[in-house]
């Protein structure tokens, strides 16, 4: 399988990855790749701030059509802040549960309403 | 006419601009007048611009017959009364956040605002922060922005911010006239979970409202700064209040409802610690 890598200052036209709209961009070019056959190297070379829902849009959802394992071994990141690595990893673990159990917010409404 | 007095960011303040809305919410094409006594916590002009914008879409007029002249100094500032018809005064001290009306979309002027703001200006002169706290700082309102941005559908997003230099905190508030907390989280789940109810489920760790994209981040990874920064950050949204800081966790219903949402911080300027310490996550062990 052939690497590529996709450039997020490039592909968003930003130093700040803050925006979900922005991180759809990025979701977008990835999975693009991903059908292609391509491993990709997500570089944050350059980018100065990120924010989580930058984040979700642009790798968490990707655990919605993909493995795990998968994404496991056909994705890695380059050159990311010390802070960016705790924040994906932790929109990451998010996505992992959210999508093995999509239900589980609808019951934390309703243990709400029972009290 | 409607007096505020002693404007802070304190329960009975929020509950004042709640009931200047409340009073006026009705008003078509009439002359809404306003008085401003004794204090007013300039930051809190982006949740009073806000409210007296709701007034302007029912095409009133606002008056202001009586502003304190300390106050209206501060409010001339931050830019707040220029909206209103006052000249704009230079801010010599250099404390003041401005007084900004973006549109959701308007997210490119928004950061060059935050650069200006609190990034690059301020730099030479009061508070000196560690570039580890400033950062933190500049992400966590970002992240309250983009929530807004996402959430809110509101037409305008307002902000403002004071630096305190004697208190060594930074106050900013990020309003939007938006649905709120309750409605959003009530539509997407068909419940009936009161505006408390709502803001204490949003605010716990991975509780989101999107559909198909996993999320709800944002607010408890600003908690976790504000517990060790020791600052504060305070919710209203329709008639919840909901307040983190070093007293711990508050939940309050207000006397009527706010327009939309008001996220208010306090943040520490003279926090020591060091944010940018190596963190234990291996690059290739993140998926």
């Amino acid at each position: 399988m052939e690497n590529i890598t996709i450039n997020i200052v490039n592909t968003i036209g930003d130093r700040y990855g803050v925006e979900a709209e922005d991180g759809q961009k990025v979701f977008e070019l990835i999975t693009t790749a991903f059908s292609d056959q391509k491993r990709v190297n997500l570089s944050f070379q350059n980018i100065e701030m990120l924010t989580t829902a930058f984040l979700n849009t642009a790798v968490g959802q990707l655990y919605k059509d993909y493995e795990e394992i998968f994404i496991k071994k056909n994705l890695s990141v380059s050159n990311i802040s010390e802070s960016g690595k705790v924040a994906l990893k932790r929109v990451v673990e998010t996505a992992k549960l959210y999508y093995k159990d999509p239900d589980a917010l609808k019951r934390s409404i309703d243990e709400i309403i029972k009290g | 006419m409607s007096k505020l007095i002693s404007i802070n960011n304190t329960f009975e303040s929020y509950q004042s601009l709640i009931t200047l809305y409340e009073n006026y919410k009705a008003e078509l094409f009439s002359d809404i007048h306003v008085e401003i006594h004794q204090f007013f916590a300039a930051n809190i002009s982006a949740a009073l611009g806000a409210v007296l914008d709701k007034f302007n879409s029912n095409l009133n007029d606002i008056h202001f017959d009586y502003i304190s002249p300390q106050i209206e100094t501060i409010l001339s500032k931050n830019d707040f009364l220029t909206y209103y018809g006052k000249q704009r005064a230079v801010d010599v001290n250099n404390t003041t956040i401005k007084f900004q009306k973006l549109k959701p979309t308007d997210g490119k002027y928004f950061k060059s605002y935050v650069i200006n703001e609190l990034i690059e200006g301020h730099t030479s002169d009061l508070p000196r922060m560690s570039a580890g706290v400033k950062e933190k700082i500049v992400e966590a309102i970002y992240e309250i922005f983009v929530n807004a941005q996402i959430h809110s559908e509101s037409k305008f997003i307002y902000t403002c911010g004071q630096f305190y230099p004697n208190k060594n905190t930074i106050e900013f508030t990020i309003v939007d006239t938006g649905i709120g907390f309750k409605e959003k989280i009530n539509r997407r789940f068909g419940s009936n979970l009161s505006a408390t109810q709502a803001i204490n489920w949003a605010i716990q760790d991975r509780r989101t409202t999107k559909v198909d994209i996993s999320g709800g981040i944002g607010l408890a990874v600003l908690k976790e700064f504000i517990s060790m920064n020791k600052g504060k950050m305070q919710i209203v949204s329709s008639d919840g209040f909901y307040q983190f800081g070093c007293d711990g966790e508050l939940l309050r219903k207000f006397e009527g409802e706010f327009p939309g949402t008001i996220v208010n911080l306090q943040f520490r300027t003279n926090d020591k610690i060091n944010y940018s310490l190596k963190s234990e996550i291996d690059i290739n062990d993140i998926f």
